[in-house]
């Protein structure tokens, strides 16, 4: 099992290659998981990528990455616990971006696969739609990384997270990460924001998840993700069943929301 | 790059919706670099950094709730910065800019030889000692009979910058752009520009990049 002190970590996504450990006191945080990156670089999407609404966040950022290669040359050299992002195109793409990753996985305590991103055509969201597929995916990875702790980054869409969890588990990967954001539409002065929901909104939903995952396998490491931006709301996962409490969009209110759950946590939890 | 508080000293108001905030204390920046302000709205706000009767201060155009509140409401604010990369150049140069890039105008007036001028759409309220011109057919005219600097710098709404550069392209032009931040820092890849050398960041390369650089199509 990965032990993170505090059961704290910064989302993949938000958290950049790292950034945000300028503006947060890595004493706080037990972990960071890294930006996804994919096997060829990757530009993202046109702007407007980003904007906020009463209690949500909307991204469509578009897996912006260097690519594989790159991340390699220039693995960010953190003074915490790092977990890699991994995600790909298609099935292929995920199995020779695991190939490619497997020279460097000891430089990480684990890696979290990028099962449910909403914002790319390909891969991401829809890799899950068929589930036999998506099982000999996991299988097919796991072979590749025998002994990394391996964790599935899902969405609530495109499959039931108890039948996630489920293929998971089965497929012998260590743990899960519930939720991606959620495929929302935001309308900024005119100009429709087709992208995936984070924020307040997402918590009640995330929370949800992470209680019907915990109650059908009691042994499996959940990384809880959706709304977390305060003590209270990281008290919540972890009495549900969470094992570590991730944050992201609440970064980009106030870096110090994080290491005010993060003094807590280490004061509860150690 | 720090953590900070600021404490608002006053408000003045520019025209029909800019403000320029005065701050009691002091940060050490560059010119055209900026910080991220936090308000009620979940992300935290991109603001150019600047002077005003020579205290730090920054202009706010009241857009939503987020900058209503930093204008009218609260007294403190929290933020981090400064970030973003500043801007120097020899020789005679002239910031082109809107209202909301007053401040900004004072932090370069104090390191550069610059002429200043201002394109406001609705009316300045407050006497200012340089050229103002309101309303876009007397903005046009103006950048149509500028005379020859050496380096031009834009800081203004979208329109104000395609204006420009259909003016002013050819000459060495500069823009200081503006993009949704989430984070200010390089982190969340939100203020992305595609530019002829691939995609950057107005957070990170810029947020002034050179005219010829940027795709105006």
């Amino acid at each position: 099992m990965l032990e993170l002190s505090p059961p704290l970590v910064l989302l993949s996504g938000p958290t950049g290659f790292g950034e945000y450990l300028k503006l947060v006191d890595p004493k706080y945080v037990g972990g960071v998981i890294l930006k996804t990156v994919t096997l060829h670089p990757k530009k993202g999407n046109p702007t407007p990528r980003m904007a906020d609404g009463d209690f949500y966040v909307i991204n469509r950022i578009g897996l912006e990455n260097p690519g594989i290669h790159a991340f390699i040359r220039q693995i960010p050299q953190l003074s915490i616990p790092t977990i890699a992002s991994l995600g790909g195109d298609s099935f292929e793409e995920y199995l020779e971006v695991s190939r490619i990753f497997k020279e460097v996985s000891e430089r990480f305590c684990g890696v979290e696969y990028n099962f449910s991103c909403p914002n790319v055509k390909e891969g991401g969201l829809s890799i899950v739609e068929d589930t036999n597929r998506w099982k000999n995916l996991l299988n097919e990875i796991r072979t590749i990384l025998p002994n990394t702790f391996l964790i599935a980054k899902v969405g609530i869409e495109g499959v039931f997270v108890e039948k996630a969890a489920k293929i998971v588990v089965d497929s012998g990967w260590n743990g899960i990460t519930l939720v991606n954001t959620v495929r929302g539409l935001h309308f900024e002065r005119g100009h429709m924001i087709l992208g995936g929901l984070s924020g307040p909104l997402l918590k009640p939903i995330a929370l949800r998840a992470v209680y019907e995952v915990r109650k059908m396998y009691p042994d499996l490491f959940i990384i809880a993700s959706g709304g977390v931006y305060s003590v209270k709301d990281a008290e919540e996962f972890l009495n549900v069943g969470a094992n570590v409490v991730g944050v992201g969009s609440a970064l980009f209110k106030n870096p110090e929301i994080v290491e005010e759950i993060g003094r807590y946590l280490l004061e509860v939890k150690g | 790059m720090e953590k900070f508080c600021l404490t608002k000293k006053k408000s003045i108001r520019i025209n029909e919706d800019t403000w320029i905030i005065i701050f009691e204390e002091y940060l050490d920046f560059l010119p055209g670099q900026f910080v991220m302000l936090e308000t009620p709205k979940l992300v935290r706000k991109p603001f150019v950094l600047g002077y005003w009767e020579d205290n730090l201060a920054i202009s706010v155009q009241v857009k939503g709730k987020g900058t209503k509140w930093l204008v009218e409401e609260t007294r403190k604010v929290k933020g981090h910065g400064p970030l973003g990369n500043g801007f120097k150049k020899d020789g005679k140069g002239i910031l082109i800019v809107s209202p909301t890039c007053l401040t900004m105008v004072n932090a370069f007036r104090k390191k550069v030889n610059v002429d200043v001028l201002v394109g406001s759409k609705t009316p300045v309220l407050v006497p200012l000692e340089f050229d103002v011109v309101v309303g876009n057919e007397e903005f046009l005219n103006k950048i149509s009979t500028l005379p020859e600097y050496d380096w031009y710098l834009v800081s203004g709404s979208k329109s104000m910058e395609k204006v420009c550069w259909n003016h002013l392209r050819g000459k060495n032009v500069y823009f200081s752009l503006e993009e949704y931040m989430g984070c200010g820092i390089g982190a969340c890849k939100s203020c992305a520009v595609f530019t002829k050398n691939g995609v950057k960041h107005v957070c990170t390369d810029g947020p002034i990049f050179r005219g010829d650089e940027l795709c105006w199509s």
